[in-house]
C-alpha cells in the first residue's frame, strides 16, 4: 500500500484509538506508524543534517523519544505533526544546516529552470507566441500509472531533484502530507512551498516524458 | 511563477507554470477562470494538466522507504520497555 492510501484513510477518528493501542503496547500498532512515517522523517531529516547515516540517528532518536513522551501527549497537534517536530529539533540540535538561515534561492536549488523548455513554445515573432509549437503527448489513453517502469522513472527522476525538491514531493505525493506540514517540517512558507512542489512535479513530468514518448 | 496577463489571456507557455498554483487552489477565482478557459480551447494545456495529474498519481504509488531492520528492532525493544520503565 503507498503512503497516499495510508494517509486518505488517516481520518481524526482513527487517531484517538491509535492513540490508545499505542499507549496500551500495541506493537502491530506502533511498527506500523514507524513505517508509515519513516520514509517522511528521514527526508526530513536530510533537510537538516549531513548524510544518511546521521539522518538515520535523528530519525530512530526521535522514535525513543516519541515512546518516552506518549503518555504526555496531549493531542493538541496531530500524532503526526508531534512527531514531526520532535524530529525537527532532534535535527536542528545536530546543529547542521544552521538552523535554516539558508536563503530560499539555495535552499530551493539553484536550478530556476522553466517547467518545459521555451523551445517548444512558438516565439515573440510568432503570430501565437508562447504557444506549442507541437503537442504534449495525451497520456490519458493510456494506463501508464501503474506501470511498473514508469513507477521506476519516477523515483530516479526525485532521486535526482535537489534534497528540499525531493522531501516536498515525498511527503505531499508519495506520503500524502498537507501543505501545512510540509511547510512546518521544512520551515518554509506556503508560496514557497509550492514553487519546491510545481519545480519537482514539473520535473518528475518531463522525466516521465522522456520516457514514455521518448 | 507567471504572472497572468491584464489583457485576459494566458498563453500555454504561462500556463506550464501556473498549473501547480491552479491544482493546489491557490489562484484567484478569476484566474482560474481564465486558466479553465485556456485549457477548454487548448487540446496541448489540457493534456500538459493531465500529464500532470498522471505524474501526481504515479508518484503516489511509489513505495515507501522500508525501515532498516536494525532499527526496527531497537525501536521494537525500546516500545516493549517503555511500560517496564
Amino acid at each position: 500500500m503507498t503512503g497516499a492510501e495510508v494517509a486518505g484513510r488517516d481520518a481524526a477518528a482513527d487517531e484517538a484509538e491509535l492513540l490508545a493501542r499505542l499507549r496500551a503496547g500495541d506493537e502491530d500498532a506502533f511498527e506500523a506508524l514507524v513505517a508509515r512515517h519513516y520514509g517522511t522523517m528521514l527526508a526530513v531529516a536530510q533537510t537538516y543534517v549531513k548524510g544518511r547515516a546521521t539522518a538515520e540517528e535523528v530519525v530512530q532518536e526521535t522514535w525513543l523519544a516519541v515512546i518516552q513522551g506518549l503518555d504526555r501527549f496531549e493531542g493538541r497537534a496531530s500524532l503526526k505533526t508531534w512527531i514531526l517536530s520532535i524530529l525537527v529539533n532532534k535535527a536542528k540540535t545536530r546543529g547542521v544546516r544552521e538552523a535554516r538561515s539558508v536563503p530560499f534561492a539555495a535552499l530551493a536549488g539553484e536550478d530556476d529552470a522553466p517547467a518545459v523548455a521555451p523551445e517548444r513554445f512558438r516565439g515573440a515573432d510568432d503570430a501565437f507566441p508562447g504557444h506549442w509549437r507541437a503537442y504534449p503527448g495525451n497520456w490519458s489513453a493510456d494506463t501508464v500509472v501503474g506501470d511498473r517502469e514508469t513507477i521506476r522513472a519516477a523515483m530516479g527522476a526525485i532521486a535526482a531533484l535537489p534534497p528540499v525538491q525531493q522531501t516536498v514531493i515525498r511527503m505531499r505525493d508519495v506520503e500524502g502530507y498537507s501543505s501545512e506540514e510540509v511547510c512546518a517540517a521544512l520551515d518554509v512558507s506556503e508560496a514557497n512551498q509550492r514553487v519546491l512542489l510545481h519545480r519537482a512535479r514539473s520535473r518528475v513530468r518531463a522525466v516521465l516524458e522522456e520516457h514514455l514518448d521518448g | 511563477m507567471a504572472d497572468l496577463h491584464s489583457d485576459q489571456h494566458v498563453s500555454c507557455q504561462e500556463v506550464v507554470e501556473l498549473v501547480s498554483d491552479y491544482l493546489e487552489g491557490a489562484l484567484t477565482p478569476d484566474e482560474a477562470a481564465l486558466f479553465e478557459q485556456h485549457l477548454n480551447f487548448c487540446d496541448g494545456c489540457d493534456w500538459y494538466v493531465d500529464q500532470l495529474r498522471t505524474t501526481i498519481a504515479t508518484v503516489g504509488r511509489i513505495e515507501q522507504e522500508e525501515v532498516p531492520p536494525a532499527m526496527r528492532q531497537k525501536l521494537l525493544t525500546a516500545f516493549r520497555d517503555r511500560g517496564r520503565s
